[in-house]
């Protein structure tokens, strides 16, 4: 790091010039525009049942919807307009209907990841010695436990009112939390709490807590979204797998659909083509949405790092 | 200070370094271990004893008791524990050693899962430095678009896409090199208990021996090379000498086995979709984006220090400051980095072998989960436990080896 820059720019609260840099990060920009598109489509289905579809709900019903007049499944058109699965259901309808559970899903392991790893690291840097030595420990092994296994083992033929998408979320949210994401944390902590302004904290006479939400965490919370968000998307992929393995009939999740295009592909092979809008429209919600979560999370480090936003 | 220093007996920094990382691996471990059981046996709301709630109390009762999971939490611990100490990995809910079924699988997925991710490492390390280093604004976006989606893809898609578009070039391929259509074929002594028959272990360590000694004396050859300004011999020591591995394998009549053991169908030829070649494929493009998004940004953090100025002033050419000078100063942080990445990795290279139906871990992991046999989900967390220790001391040392900083142990 060059001295001139260097210390200036990392020093002292978080710059303002930082807000610009992140609206201007493109992809930030890709990310939220994804986000937008996807929340849109959450609402876009109660619109188009009362304009476009009057009086057809019955056939764009995503869990029971079935056009008697066309044979299934059949490829996009003007009144399916992404298809319809095995089943006669549209396409369009179960993807505008699994969106929501599962930026639950994302979000549930969002915010869990990240006050996780708020109150391991900032407590840790905070009160070093034994205290930090146990929760740096506990996040390096932590890291060799997937939270995607875990979720797994947990999920995995079990109905969804009992592991249903916020159980997901929160188990997923929790054990990434406590791993990758506080260990990043804490190294960030360390290096706030060397900083010469807390010396001066403690001079002014601050207590444990007040140092800690007043001077330690406001300069952790960018590193906690930036793991907030890998993080979510690691838990839309653990759902979405989820969804995949465990299909029953009138289930509609992403992982869904992709089972459903991939079984009546080899079931027949040979036979039908391969109903690729199916699997396309459901892989392509799960790696856009966990793509979204992605580029916020890597869009945001790059802004954050003041080496590298500096070129832009 | 000097003169104390040369007093002491000296002990060269990767002897006390691998101590004290052997010593932190066993303490991660410990916890690990800790954490899997209490997760396991607190979280984990089900066991072997609930299937049999519907047979009444007394059956309930009678597979609890069977199972020992009558017995206090910490008295398990403490035999899951010692157990440990001692190789046991305990015993399944069938009634067979957990480990027998692990030892069966590790093999493949062993071999899979180590090729794939240093495979897949390499090309993200070299992709991304490529790209920070073009001269056009799309690779640097095309970079960022392949890594996105090379960190998101959902696995079992993936797989679906490999096998459709390459299992029938690969067959073809089998085809080609004269290998039988079914590898029953080849490995026959094995089955029949013919006296000194080749298994697919015995090949499978031969391989990995020479290619680890071949890769010892190559870099060794192409230091030499270095040293005494030889770039010849530095740039075809490691090509050379990985290629003379395949040539001796081939010249000692193995060649068959070997790329059967690539290229084999599955056991159940029938069934059975994957190659270990598609796995190794698949493992490869769901691993190297992460590393290549990382690689790409520490570049370009670093380009603009002063010292990249200073070579370039020296008259170096670009592909030694980019190759000598700064992805040597990326390549630790990047390292370090990517083994926070490890269990999303690991995770999705479970379900593209699953998904390929081979027979390894993931499918003994998934079985065991459908059965809610605890004991072998704990085996196999144990496994990838092992697995993620030795990853990161591999790490490590790579990364004291690329930056002395780093050699004296843990800060």
């Amino acid at each position: 790091m060059s001295a001139i820059t260097g210390p200036a720019v990392t020093a002292g609260p978080l710059a303002r010039p930082a807000d610009r840099t992140v609206l201007s990060n493109p992809k930030i920009l890709a990310g939220l525009g994804i986000l937008a598109f996807f929340a849109l489509l959450t609402v876009a289905q109660p619109l188009l049942e009362a304009t476009l579809w009057e009086g057809r709900a019955n056939i764009y019903d995503p869990r029971f919807g079935f056009d008697t007049t066309i044979g299934h499944p059949s490829a996009p058109s003007a009144t399916h307009w992404l298809g319809t699965s095995s089943l006669g259901r549209d396409v369009f309808s179960m993807l505008a209907h699994a969106t929501r559970p599962t930026l639950l899903v994302a979000l549930a392991a969002g915010s869990s990841i990240a006050a996780v790893s708020l109150v391991f690291g900032s407590i840790a840097a905070h009160r070093k010695g034994w205290v930090d030595g146990f929760v740096s420990h506990l996040s390096d092994a932590m890291v060799l436990l997937p939270a995607m296994v875990a979720v797994f083992i947990l999920g995995i033929s079990r109905p969804d009112d009992e592991f249903g998408t916020l159980h997901v979320g929160l188990t997923f949210g929790v054990l990434y939390g406590l791993g990758p994401a506080t260990a990043t944390v804490r190294a960030a902590a360390m290096t706030v709490v060397a900083k010469p302004f807390m010396d001066a904290a403690r001079v002014a006479g601050g207590g444990g807590p007040w140092i800690v939400t007043r001077h330690v965490l406001p300069h952790l919370y960018s590193h906690a979204a930036v793991q907030a968000m890998i993080g979510a998307t690691g838990a839309v992929i653990a759902d979405a797998f989820l969804s995949f393995r465990s299909a029953v009939g009138e289930d509609y999740g992403f992982g869904h659909m992709v089972y459903d295009g991939i079984v009546w592909a080899s079931l027949m092979a040979g036979i039908a083509p391969t109903p690729w809008w199916i699997m396309m429209a459901g892989a392509g919600g799960i790696t856009l949405l966990a793509a979204s979560f992605y580029l916020l999370g890597v869009g945001l480090r790059e802004a954050l790092d003041p080496r590298v936003s500096r070129d832009r | 200070m000097a003169r104390a220093a040369s007093l002491r007996p000296r002990v060269p920094w990767f002897v006390s370094f691998l101590l004290m990382r052997l010593a932190w691996a066993l303490l991660t471990l410990f916890i690990f271990l800790t954490v899997v059981f209490f997760f396991m046996q607190v979280w984990v709301p089900y066991s072997w004893a609930t299937q049999f709630l519907q047979g009444g109390q007394s059956a309930f009762e009678g597979a609890r008791e069977a199972a020992g999971l009558d017995r206090p939490l910490m008295e398990r611990y403490a035999d899951f524990m010692l157990g440990l100490a001692g190789g046991d990995l305990g015993t399944s809910f069938s009634g067979a050693p957990v480990a027998e079924s692990l030892t069966e699988a590790l093999p493949v997925t062993l071999t899979v899962f180590i090729a794939g991710s240093v495979i897949g490492w390499v090309v993200g390390e070299q992709l991304g430095r490529l790209g920070s280093w073009s001269r056009w604004r799309i690779t640097g976006s095309a970079i960022s678009v392949i890594g996105v989606f090379s960190a998101t893809v959902f696995p079992p898609f993936l797989v679906f896409f490999l096998v459709s578009w390459f299992r029938q070039p690969l067959l073809d391929a089998r085809a080609a090199m004269g290998l039988p259509v079914d590898s029953l074929e080849l490995w026959r002594g094995m089955f029949t208990g013919e006296a000194g028959a080749l298994t697919p272990g015995d090949v499978r360590w031969l391989i990995a021996l020479g290619l680890s000694a071949a890769l010892a004396v190559g870099l060794v050859v192409r230091s030499y090379g270095r040293r005494h300004q030889l770039p010849l011999v530095e740039g075809l020591a490691l090509p050379a000498m990985l290629a003379g591995v395949g040539v001796g394998i081939w010249l000692a009549g193995l060649g068959q086995h070997a790329l059967d053991l690539l290229y084999r169908v599955d056991m159940g030829a029938t069934t059975g979709r994957g190659t270990p070649a598609l796995a190794l494929f698949g493992i490869v493009l769901i691993s190297f984006g992460q590393v290549m998004l990382l690689m790409r940004v520490g570049m370009e953090a670093e380009r603009s220090e002063d010292y990249v100025l200073t070579a370039r002033a020296k008259g170096l050419t670009e592909r030694a400051v980019r190759d000598r000078h700064v992805a040597r100063n990326v390549m630790a942080p990047v390292l370090a980095g990517s083994f926070l990445t490890f269990p999303t990795v690991l995770a999705g290279m479970i379900i593209v072998e699953y998904e390929l139906q081979m027979q390894g871990l993931s499918s003994v992991l998934f079985y065991a989960i459908e059965f809610q046999d605890i004991p072998v989900i704990m085996g196999v967390m144990v496994v990838l436990g092992l697995m993620g220790v030795g990853f990161r001391l591999v790490t490590d040392v790579t990364i004291a080896a690329l930056d002395p900083r780093q050699r004296r142990g843990r800060a």
